[in-house]
């Protein structure tokens, strides 16, 4: 996809009028997933995620009816779709309260800017640090 | 005559003896937050911006901000228009709230840089009535709906199979399920999934765990929604509960990520229960939680107090405060899933009344959840109402001509889906080498109430099969494979279709559900356009026919005769 197509209210849901706009992760039209494909054994888990594509799609929609944090949510998560499941769940954990160092979380936001082109998220962790330096919540020397 | 000492009345002994009698009632206690909405110690309205930063929110400036005060600012509220919607007087703001030619956008727009004071303003100025008047317009899905808990006292699968399939037949949108025994989860979770597509394919159902673990089920498709990510009023009480507002919007962005529809969970007297509510009143401190998730980017919230619902309640106008946090819920254009959940009162009277202010006007979910089980079975501490009360809630919709999201089904419709169900899961189990299911134990799920009505269960072989299906990464696609495999391929069918739900990411938007054909609806493609009289959801036409139906209603032409 090259640039975004201008999406409206009126297109959603994507599964039903804007199912040419959808695509699965592995490249596969909504409609190659069908029972027959399951049973011959060509579908598999990766084939039944979001594509960071169709994220970026659902933030258009969001934009048009005046969403904006549910939009900015969606384009975090269509960064998302490029971290590995166990890392996602470990950025998380490292976002809780007295968990990291400042020094830790700079280095999960570059991890997250430079290997994964995540900006937004990469913010949002910049951010927290910020806050957490400021409101006593990093991990602490004995911790 | 004096009164003799010691001595009481017939009428009193038969008050005391009121079920009402055996619920808590407490003396407000400000200082301590244990007071609903009217408290001299909540701060005072007050918003500046400088170089499009907002500088000072509700009395407090920047350098003294709290890490919810500094989330809020930076992403709730819209910097643009707060200082000149926040001089609207809040009578002008309560009157559009509850006047049908106020559109809701227009009510929205307003809302959108409205500080967590100011809105507790505004609110304060409304009765329950009132309340309700809003809610009805600024629920953000047109269509009302329900949810139920399917849990188990023994974490029985079958039980929770059978439950899930009655209760998706009866009409609930989602399903949710948590566990006695935490270990049972990944069996209880497939149950859940299995059953719920048997009763009416396209409902939603989700496992309420650890956050982390919470998400792993989701990941692997077992589960297709999330909802127990609680968040706090207090900065305090938010890291007691080992997060931030950061982190949680961190997790709000993985949801998203992998497809799966997400809401927070927050509440009235979650603070003051967790003994730290810094002095200021529920409502105030539940308005932060909302403008929380909002900042967040999730599409939607569980509040209306849920598991604390004893404290609000024991207070003076606790309930109308519970009322008026869902109408900011929604008024500040998130899902909201309304509580009605966790056992509330020993009084039948007081939990139906408890009901009313979500029920009349309509919410996104009426209950967050309503037990699909019999309350002792119920793993989320009860709910307020359950499956005993079935042919009650019918009767006050058909009553009211309101639509809570439920119908009566006729007797053999349910045994045939309860069975099925079990059958199902049966099946699956076999297909991937977990523990057994006897026909015994499907021939008891037909016909049970709770789960003393079925065979025990081997416990230890469950959970080393719950661990088997963690270890060898059994996801929702082995389940349709095992569906289809052994002959269930409507089941499988509809689990497939849900699904392929996530590649689309159209149930991530905001309030969003699947129909019975499989149609996304949401606040998109279903929004609420109440405009007054003859305007917006209205109970007629099939659905109104389906809700006149009841166990015993006599028939018109024959008086001997009952239709139902």
């Amino acid at each position: 996809m090259t640039t975004a197509p201008d999406l409206g209210p009126g297109d959603y849901p994507l599964s039903v009028n804007r199912q040419d706009l959808l695509r699965t992760p592995t490249g596969k039209p909504l409609s190659a997933l069908t029972m027959d494909a399951v049973v011959a054994g060509e579908i598999t888990a990766e084939d039944l995620r979001i594509s960071a594509e169709t994220l970026q799609l659902q933030a258009a929609l969001a934009e048009s009816v005046h969403r904006r944090q549910l939009a900015q949510n969606f384009r975090r998560a269509a960064e998302l779709t490029a971290v590995p499941d166990a890392e996602v769940l470990a950025m998380y954990n490292a976002l809780r309260p007295r968990a990291s160092s400042r020094e830790a979380l700079i280095s999960i936001a570059e991890n997250l800017e430079s290997k994964y082109h995540a900006t937004v998220c990469g913010a949002l962790v910049r951010e927290a640090a910020e806050v957490y330096e400021r409101r006593d919540l990093l991990a602490r020397e004995e911790d | 005559m004096t009164t003799t000492e010691g001595r009481r009345s017939k009428r009193t002994e038969i008050l005391e003896a009121r079920p009402v009698n055996l619920d808590g009632f407490v003396e407000e206690w400000p200082e301590k937050g244990l007071v609903a909405m009217e408290s001299d110690f909540d701060p005072t309205p007050s918003v500046r911006v400088e170089d499009g930063r907002i500088v000072e929110l509700d009395g407090r400036a920047r350098a003294d901000f709290d890490f919810m005060d500094t989330f809020i600012a930076d992403h709730a509220l819209d910097v643009e228009t707060a200082e000149e919607v926040n001089a609207i007087p809040s009578i002008e703001i309560a009157r559009m709230l509850v006047d049908p030619r106020a559109t809701r956008d227009e009510v929205i727009a307003v809302g959108r840089g409205l500080t967590p004071a100011k809105i507790l303003d505004v609110v304060k100025l409304m009765n329950v009535v009132e309340i309700m008047m809003a809610m009805q317009k600024m629920r953000a899905r047109r269509t009302p709906a329900n949810q139920a808990h399917s849990t188990s006292a023994k974490d029985n699968p079958i039980q929770v199979a059978a439950d899930a399939a009655e209760g998706a037949l009866r009409g609930f949108a989602e399903l949710e399920t948590t566990l006695g025994v935490v270990r049972y989860a990944p069996l209880v979770a497939i149950a859940l999934q299995v059953g719920g597509q048997v009763g009416r394919g396209g409902v939603l159902t989700q496992c309420a765990l650890e956050e982390a673990t919470e998400l792993e089920l989701g990941m692997r498709g077992i589960t297709a929604y999330a909802e127990t990510i609680s968040v706090y009023g207090t900065e305090s009480v938010f890291v007691d509960g080992d997060d931030t507002p950061w982190s949680k919007t961190f997790l709000a962005g993985a949801y998203a990520s992998r497809g799966i529809k997400m809401r927070f969970t927050s509440g009235t007297g979650s603070e003051v229960q967790m003994g730290n509510a810094e002095g200021r009143s529920m409502l105030y401190l539940e308005i932060r939680c909302i403008l929380m998730a909002k900042g967040a980017g999730v599409q939607g919230l569980q509040n209306g107090s849920i598991s604390c619902i004893g404290v609000p309640g024991a207070v003076p106008g606790g309930i109308r405060a519970v009322a008026a946090e869902n109408l900011i819920a929604s008024w500040m254009d998130l899902e909201c899933a309304s509580g009605n959940d966790q056992s509330f009162s020993h009084s039948s009277m007081r939990r139906v009344s408890r009901a009313l202010p979500q029920l009349l006007p309509g919410t996104d979910f009426v209950c967050s959840g309503y037990s699909g089980v019999p309350n002792a079975d119920n793993m989320f501490a009860g709910s307020n109402f359950d499956v005993e009360d079935y042919d009650d809630w019918n009767t006050i919709q058909r009553d009211l001509q309101v639509d809570g999201g439920l119908r009566h089904v006729r007797e053999p419709e349910i045994l045939q889906v309860r069975e099925k169900a079990a059958r199902a899961l049966q099946a699956v189990f076999a297909e991937l080498d977990l523990p057994p299911i006897t026909d015994a134990e499907v021939e008891a799920a037909v016909y049970a109430h709770g789960s003393g009505d079925y065979p025990d269960r081997d416990v230890l072989e469950d959970l080393k099969g719950a661990q088997a299906v963690m270890d060898r990464g059994v996801t929702g696609l082995d389940l349709v494979k095992a569906l289809e495999r052994t002959g269930f391929h409507d089941v499988a069918e509809n689990l497939l279709t849900v699904l392929r739900q996530r590649v689309s990411g159209d149930l991530l938007q905001t309030s969003a559900i699947l129909t019975d054909d499989f149609v996304p609806l949401s606040a998109i493609n279903d929004a609420n356009d109440y405009g007054g009289p003859g305007s917006g959801y209205r109970l007629e036409g099939e659905r109104w026919e389906q809700l006149k139906k009841l166990r015993h209603v006599t028939s018109a032409e024959n008086p001997e005769t009952e239709v139902s």
